[in-house]
């Protein structure tokens, strides 16, 4: 059957974008399909591992979960929008430094909703940050190292931390 | 293609004539963290999905002099963060934040919660331990329910067609009140819960026991409030040992079924106990 498709607009990373899609599409089939940013993963697609985790008006939520209309009109931050021309952000970096990327396919969730953490609570303690990450599996390095990246970063290891997710 | 068409109405009225003109084949969405899914995996065909977003007003939490009112709308996160409910209200969040990740409750709403009707619901815990009551609208007209009476059966509201959840009220709540929500699940908050027992004690200027409820989740087929248990209590001085027949009587009032999470003996030995740790800090919470 034909597929008709609507209009939508949303702001993805700093920058307005209209996309035509159906819209029983997920936010996240519209990101890697459409925008073809693809550093945000599908995983389980059902709301468990949170490797689509994204930032949506700056609150993490699970892209495979939620359609695209409830994402029109809002401001979506996706891993690709995080690095500045000033170079990585502060977690990508803390998350190498630290090790906490083994094969890789939950860090673009982790660090979303790492940076979700700590935006919402710069003070956040170890066992804020864990509660906070309880939607997000990672099969490689259990966790320890990532917690230790995100401990890092709420330091100052790497500079004050900004809350930014209000300019992306 | 999940679905044909979709609406997104302004009013609860463009909603209800919505749901009335595609009698049975249109859904609501709300967070969508449990319609979504379904739609994916095909559980769900409807024709047509209504997109709530625009109703104006419909996720509001308001605190008055009457009480609380929980627009269907209201986002578990909101609520559970929420300090102004800190004071009355303190189960209504606690049960909201137990429900699964940060990333699910910044999605699902507390109508969505109910509206699923699943027998293991977390949030909705905070409305039976507040006798809270379920506005409903139609294109008849407004009508009121005990939040009891809105749960029908596993995944079954008793919702008729064309009507949809518009808010919960809560009473205001008695001086010397005190309720607890505890969730066991093997894997924490984002797991289901093998047993959610809850607990609300209002004490008399004595100290014994005016007024006692008790919720019971994952051990019926709907969720469920423990009366004889509660009665038990009822006019008695709160303890260690009333508190133990309390959960007791509880656990012979739920019929839990065994299933991958556990099984029947096993839950019931659960209720035993966590409806005891919930009167404990219901108890702590009154004084
Ligand atoms: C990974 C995962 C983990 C979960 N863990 C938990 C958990 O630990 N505890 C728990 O309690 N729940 C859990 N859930 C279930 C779900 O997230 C919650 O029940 C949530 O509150 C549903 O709200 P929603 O707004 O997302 O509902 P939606 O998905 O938008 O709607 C759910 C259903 O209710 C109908 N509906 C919604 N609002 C209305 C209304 N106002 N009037 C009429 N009908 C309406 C919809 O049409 C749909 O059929 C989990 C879900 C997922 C995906
Ligand atoms: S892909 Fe979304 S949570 Fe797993
Ligand atoms: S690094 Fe492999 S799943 Fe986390």
């Amino acid at each position: 059957m034909y597929e008709e498709k609507m209009r939508f607009e949303l702001t993805v990373n700093g920058k307005r974008q209209v996309v035509y899609a159906h819209p029983s599409k997920t936010l996240l089939e519209v990101l890697r399909e459409e925008l073809n940013l693809t550093g945000t993963k599908r995983g389980c697609d059902d709301s468990n591992c949170g490797v689509c985790t994204v930032l949506l008006d700056g609150k993490a939520v699970k892209s495979c979960t939620m359609l695209i209309v409830q994402a029109a009109g809002h401001k979506v931050t996706t891993i690709e929008g995080l690095e500045t021309e000033k170079g990585l952000h502060p977690l990508q970096q803390a998350f190498i430094d630290h090790f906490a990327v083994q094969c890789g396919f939950c860090t673009p969730g982790m660090i979303l909703t790492a940076k979700a953490i700590l935006d919402e609570n710069p003070d956040a303690t170890e066992d804020e940050i864990r509660e906070g990450l309880h939607g997000n599996l990672c099969r490689c390095t259990g966790y320890k190292s990532i917690v230790e990246a995100i401990e890092a970063v709420r330091d100052g290891d790497y500079g004050d931390y900004v809350i930014n997710w209000q300019e992306v | 293609m999940r679905f044909e068409k979709y609406f997104q109405p302004g009013s609860v009225e463009e909603c209800c004539a919505l749901l009335k003109e595609y009698a049975g084949k249109a859904k609501v969405l709300a967070g969508g963290t449990d319609l979504v899914p379904r739609l994916k995996m095909g559980l769900l065909k409807p024709t047509a999905v209504i997109g709530m977003m625009d109703i104006p007003g419909m996720d509001e939490i308001t605190l008055s002099e009457e009480g609380l009112t929980l627009g269907a709308l209201a986002n578990l996160r909101k609520i559970s963060l929420d300090s102004r409910l800190d004071q009355d209200y303190l189960v209504v969040k606690e049960a909201c934040g137990h429900v699964s990740s940060m990333q699910v409750r910044n999605m699902a709403t507390i109508g969505g919660n109910a509206c699923n009707a699943n027998p293991s619901a977390d949030a909705i815990h905070g409305l039976i331990l507040n006798d809270a009551t379920a506005v409903i609208a139609s294109d008849k007209g407004v009508r009121e329910i005990p939040i009891l009476e809105f749960f029908a059966g596993p995944g079954k509201n008793t919702l008729e067609q064309g009507e949809l959840l518009v808010k919960f009220v809560l009473p205001k709540v008695k001086p010397r009140t005190g309720a607890a929500y505890k969730k066991f699940a093997i894997r924490g908050d984002s797991d289901i819960s093998i047993v959610g027992a809850g607990a609300r004690l209002t004490l008399a200027e004595d100290g014994t026991v005016a007024e006692a409820r008790i919720s019971l989740g994952a051990v019926a087929p709907t969720p469920m409030r423990a009366v004889k248990a509660e009665a038990l209590l009822s006019g008695k001085a709160p303890g260690e040992e009333l508190f133990r027949q309390a959960a007791e009587a509880a656990a012979e009032e739920c019929s839990p079924i065994s299933d991958q999470r556990a099984s029947r003996e096993y839950r019931l030995e659960m209720v035993r106990v966590w409806v005891r740790h919930a009167l404990e800090e219901a108890l702590e919470r009154a004084k």
